[in-house]
């Protein structure tokens, strides 16, 4: 085989200007055609699979290096390339034109990549999501479902899958493959979780979804929303109709600063800021009914990916934006590339200040944050981070809209009616190795038992459930 | 798929009665829990008080407030269907023997809970005294829809005075209290009056358990839009509610926090009502 040449720099995707951008909730990035998609999967120099880092580096370890090779070699029959490129990534996830939008690539599978060390690593996630919107856009997933679809009798069987998120949807389209009968539970009355009323359309158009949503009820999964698990039925209930029930409820309560002002209008947690813009569509008030208060400067508190999106968000709807986060840049952790963006799009950032006060004006208002300046130390915490201690100097900074995106905790609706399902102090439900919780029959995963983590974590957690409540679901026929 | 409108009634110059098929609701429902609906796909998510949860059905009472409980009333019928209800939503509240019960109100979610919750409450086998209180007679309900079937002694007040007591159901309480009649009291209604039964019932240590109202997204807990303080904690009204004991809520807030959107709903009406004129409905 000839030597090749390695190219350094990636093929870049081209994006919409940021003047455009910013005065509407558009997509951002606009993805690889097929002729640069080719290009950049020509960079990758096929290490072999029993050792390709970026394997290692994905959570539910997709053969990187096979689909890409299966890009290229049919470079000259587009369809049949993202055909057989899709077949390798839906082997591990059924949903890479999500995947490839929000993992945080520069941590997972790009991070190892073996051409990083000479210039860029692959655009894996750019790839990724090339496959999966030339296979949606061409129908080319529609004929590769009949593929993988359970062609042959029903199981027997019926399972619960309650919630919505990246998790349930995983766990219910693997169970349905199978050829179980699988019915989603939803609180909310649209289904998605956090992929429908968190990430905003400009980062994961909603037209996404709604196909792969329209995949699963293809093949045969129910999906009940307005239904809230806990509420309007107990697991005891589920539990006496389904033969096995899996949790993917996230982990969708807000967590608030305990600090004075809390009440005070204008302040929202990014879960209320993100719902009434995304899930109720508030930015399109009043032609949609709910509204949203955006004044003219948004302090936005805390600098993950719920940060970043709120920042955003606000920017679009015609606010001045500051984040403000109580450590420095290179703690932040967000995806990079939404940093990136927030920052070209005229997001301010303003790093080591720890919010101690609302200040609010005689309506109830408010009007200003303080802020103590904080400072880094050499020594790490226990999330390897640099220790911050506080300076004693105070800083205020006005606003009259804040969000705050400190973080989330898992939603206690079920642990606390099921009193049977155990859960650990902070909140996430215990499993063992297989997923299973503390109740027979009853499987969870994603955001429900980590906490805060990924979308494809929970993708991962979804998958292996299914698999679990195969092998529970059939030995409990089996010894009947 | 949407959920069937099975009747709606005109109660008064501005509430109106809806029931609409929700089994899934029905089936769980207990008193002092909630639903959440939303009326068409661009609608908002509301909370509402339910009147009755029976034969698969829940029962509203509902006032002509803003764009989204307009729009049930002009543009939906019997037969029709609303795009989302939720529920149950909230902790329901513990029904027991308490003695003499009292169910205060004076607005439109109140008078839903006012029977809904004394007749619970008469079913365990406490003594009900209702004291519902409109703004005017025009306001009032017809008879059949007032908590007189589940309340052993029923008091009606008007502000003016119109009909019935004049006065406010704080006055009759007042009375019943110096008579050592009252155990317990729930109530609802407007946050003002609230706070004024919280003051009336806390040098008695009479236990006075009410809705606090609150503007709500998910209604489940995930959003903080509905949080409060509570002896000094915040809680989410939605969740750990919406029935808080009434000595312990810090009640300015709370009223503060509920015209968060008053300058935006009230834009939003005006062009509805403006739609609704261009189409010769009012
Ligand atoms: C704003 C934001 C941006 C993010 N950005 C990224 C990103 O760029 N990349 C990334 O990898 N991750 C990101 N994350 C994290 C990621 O979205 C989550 O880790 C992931 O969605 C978890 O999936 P899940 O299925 O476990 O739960 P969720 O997505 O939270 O879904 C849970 C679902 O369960 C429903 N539910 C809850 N309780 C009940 C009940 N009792 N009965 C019925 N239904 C119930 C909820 O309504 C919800 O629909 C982001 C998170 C947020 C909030
Ligand atoms: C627990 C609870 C029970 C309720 N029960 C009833 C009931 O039985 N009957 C009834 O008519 N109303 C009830 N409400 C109030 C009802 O939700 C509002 O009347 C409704 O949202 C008005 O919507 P609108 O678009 O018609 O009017 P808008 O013009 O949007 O609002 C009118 C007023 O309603 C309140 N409101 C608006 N949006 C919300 C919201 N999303 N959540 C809560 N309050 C809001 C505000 O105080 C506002 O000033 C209840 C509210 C809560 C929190
Ligand atoms: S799923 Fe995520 S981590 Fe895995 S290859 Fe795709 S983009 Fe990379
Ligand atoms: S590590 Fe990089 S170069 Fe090697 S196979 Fe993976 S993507 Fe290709
Ligand atoms: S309404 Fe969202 S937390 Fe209560």
């Amino acid at each position: 085989m000839a030597k090749r040449e390695l190219i350094k720099e990636r093929v870049p995707t081209p994006e919409v200007p940021v003047e455009e951008r910013t005065k509407s909730f558009v997509e951002v990035n606009l993805g690889y055609d097929f002729a640069s998609a080719i290009k950049e999967a020509e960079r990758c120099i096929q290490c072999p699979p029993e050792y390709a880092p970026c394997i290692k580096g994905c959570p539910v370890h997709i053969n990187i290096p096979g689909f890409i090779k299966a890009l290229r070699e049919n470079s000259n029959n587009s369809n049949e390339a993202v055909k057989n490129a899709l077949r390798v990534i839906w082997n591990d996830n059924t949903l890479p034109a999500i995947t490839g939008r929000v993992c945080p690539q520069e941590d997972q599978c790009e991070a190892p990549c073996v051409m990083g060390k000479v210039g860029d690593p692959i655009n894996i996630g750019k790839l990724e999501r090339f496959v999966a919107d030339y296979a949606r856009k061409h129908n080319i997933d529609e004929e590769l479902l009949q593929e993988f679809a359970n062609n042959g009798e029903n199981m027997k069987g019926k399972v619960a899958v309650v919630g919505s998120g990246p998790a349930g949807l995983t766990a219910a389209g693997e169970l349905a493959k199978m050829g179980y009968k699988v019915t989603i539970f939803e609180a909310l009355h649209k289904p998605g979780g956090v992929l429908i009323y968190g990430i905003p359309e400009f980062r994961l158009p909603k037209e996404i979804l709604d196909k792969e949503i329209a995949k699963l009820i293809e093949l045969g999964v129910e999906i009940k929303p307005n239904y809230v698990i806990g509420k309007t039925l107990t697991l005891e209930e589920l539990l006496e109709e389904y033969d096995a029930v899996f949790i993917g409820t996230g982990a969708g309560t807000p967590k608030l600063l305990n600090i004075p002002g809390i009440l005070l209008d204008g302040i929202y947690t990014a879960n209320e800021f993100l719902t009434r813009i995304n899930l109720m569509k508030a930015y399109e008030f009043p032609k949609y009914d709910t509204p949203l208060t955006i004044g003219k400067r948004t302090v936005v508190i805390g600098a993950g990916n719920t940060a970043m999106d709120a920042a955003r968000s606000a920017l679009r709807m015609g606010s001045e934006v500051i984040i403000a986060y109580r450590r420095g840049r290179e703690d932040m952790t967000a995806r990079i590339e939404e940093i990136h963006h927030a920052e070209e799009e005229g997001v301010k950032f303003e790093f080591f200040l720890n919010p101690i006060e609302f200040i609010g004006d005689e309506n109830g208002k408010v009007k200003a944050v303080k802020f103590e300046k904080m400072k880094a130390l050499e020594e790490k915490d226990a999330k390897g981070k640099r220790k911050i201690v506080g300076t004693g100097e105070y800083i205020l900074l006005e606003a009259d809209t804040v969000v705050i995106a400190i973080g989330l905790e898992p939603n206690k609706v079920i642990s606390e009616e099921a009193t049977g399902l155990k859960t650990n102090p902070n909140g996430t439900l215990v499993v063992d190795e297989r997923l299973m919780t503390s109740i027979s029959g009853v499987f969870a995963g994603g955001d429900a038992i980590r906490g805060e983590a990924t979308v494809i974590l929970a993708m991962g957690d979804g998958k292996k459930a299914a698999k679990s409540i195969h092998e529970y679901i059939q030995k409990k026929y089996s010894s009947a | 798929m949407g959920y069937r409108i099975t009747k709606k009634e005109n109660l008064s110059a501005i509430d109106f009665f809806m029931e609409v098929e929700a089994p899934h609701i029905a089936h769980s429902w207990k008193v002092g829990q909630f639903v959440v609906l939303i009326a068409d796909e661009k609608g908002e998510r509301v909370p509402m008080s339910v009147y009755h949860a029976e034969d698969g059905k829940i029962g509203m009472f509902i006032r002509r407030h803003g764009v989204t409980t307009f729009k049930l009333w002009y543009e939906f019928d019997v037969g029709d269907e609303i795009f989302s209800i939720t529920g149950p939503l909230g902790k329901p509240i513990e029904v027991k023997h308490y003695g003499n019960v009292v169910f205060v109100s004076d607005a439109v979610c109140a008078q839903a809970e006012s029977y809904a919750t004394l007749k619970a409450m008469k079913e365990a086998g406490n003594y009900t005294i209702a004291i519902q209180t409109f703004e005017n007679a025009a306001n009032t309900y017809p008879e059949k829809y007032l908590a007189k079937s589940v309340a052993d002694e029923h008091y009606l007040t008007t502000e003016d005075g119109s009909i019935g007591i004049k006065g406010h159901y704080l006055d009759v309480l007042k009375e019943l209290i110096e008579k050592d009649k009252v155990d317990i009291v729930f109530g609802g209604g407007k946050l003002g009056s609230l706070v004024k039964l919280a003051e009336l019932t806390k040098p008695y240590g009479i236990p006075t358990i009410v809705t606090v109202r609150q503007i709500m997204v998910d209604g489940t807990g995930m959003c903080g839009s509905c949080r409060v303080l509570y002896d000094g904690e915040v809680k989410f009204a939605c969740r750990d509610g919406p029935m808080f004991d009434a000595h312990k809520i810090d009640w300015e807030d709370a009223i503060k926090r509920n015209a968060r959107f008053a300058k935006q709903e009230k834009l939003a009406k005006e062009m509805y009502m403006a739609k609704l004129k261009e189409k010769g409905v009012i």
